[in-house]
């Protein structure tokens, strides 16, 4: 595997979207090419950001209850 | 009049996806009471539509599907009015603050506050920011977002590939605004 072909895998690779072959050949690429594996790290980084920005918001308890109340 | 058994189980199985609901109808309504209205809709009509989800498949999928599509139809009128993304081309955030000489990890993402992301995300257009909202932050696999948008898997790819473009250009506006980084001439990003 080359670098374009790593950095193509790279957004599937972060969304565990790749056969267990293709995580192999990713991560044997990886181990031996810092620039591939500082991208890696920053594209993960990004992914975990944008979960942690967004998830904190739960339905409101009092909301919850109005909904049980009215399907069950 | 008390509920069936089975419906009131159906029910609480439903109810323990609320979060996950409420969460996509806020990102996309943008309203606390017009998300309530979203997810309380949704719920009555999966309820109506029991019968239609089939046991030991995918019931949060099921279900984001049906709330996205009641927005779609109620809160949006038309899949028409959604606007599309800019063009910003292959825009690689990694690359371009590497680039620039910038430590991209330690020099932005650490310095970029939790706002400022949500705001970028809610930029996004709807179609673009529920595949996010999805994959990103609800987890889901492809497949799963497929179903829950009634796509293929490679249309799921596609706008989430763009999405992340489009994210990656507004946080980096956001830094060159805010002063995070500072964008030498040469290395401006072209509209």
């Amino acid at each position: 595997m080359d670098c374009p072909d790593c950095k193509e895998k790279l957004d599937r690779y972060v969304d565990r979207e790749l056969s267990s072959t293709e995580v192999l050949e990713l991560q044997l690429h990886l181990e031996g090419c810092p620039d591939c594996s500082d991208q890696y790290e920053f594209q993960a980084h990004l992914k975990r950001l944008v979960k942690h920005s967004c998830d904190c918001d739960s339905a409101p308890a009092a909301f919850r209850e109005k909904l049980r109340q009215i399907l069950t | 009049m008390a509920e069936s058994p089975a419906r009131t189980a159906f029910a609480e199985e439903a109810l323990t996806h609320l979060d996950t609901l409420y969460r996509g109808a806020l990102r996309l309504t943008r309203d606390p009471d017009q998300a309530q209205d979203l997810v309380q809709e949704a719920y009555l009509r999966a309820l109506r539509y029991q019968h239609s989800y089939q046991a030991g498949t995918n019931m949060k999928a099921w279900l984001f599907a049906i709330m996205r599509n009641l927005f779609w139809d109620r809160f949006k009128g038309s899949r028409k009015e959604d606007v599309s993304l800019d063009d910003v081309g292959e825009f690689v955030l990694y690359e371009k603050l590497r680039d620039e000489g910038a430590r991209p990890e330690a020099d932005v993402l650490d310095k970029l506050a939790a706002s400022e992301v949500v705001e970028a995300v809610e930029k996004l257009p709807p179609l673009h920011r529920e595949v996010v909202l999805l994959v990103d932050v609800e987890g889901f696999s492809y497949k799963d977002a497929a179903q829950a948008l009634g796509v293929p898997i490679g249309t799921v790819m596609s706008r989430l590939h763009r999405a992340r473009q489009q994210l990656q250009k507004s946080l980096y506006d956001y830094a060159l605004e805010s002063g995070i980084v500072r964008g030498s001439n040469n290395n401006q990003v072209h509209e």
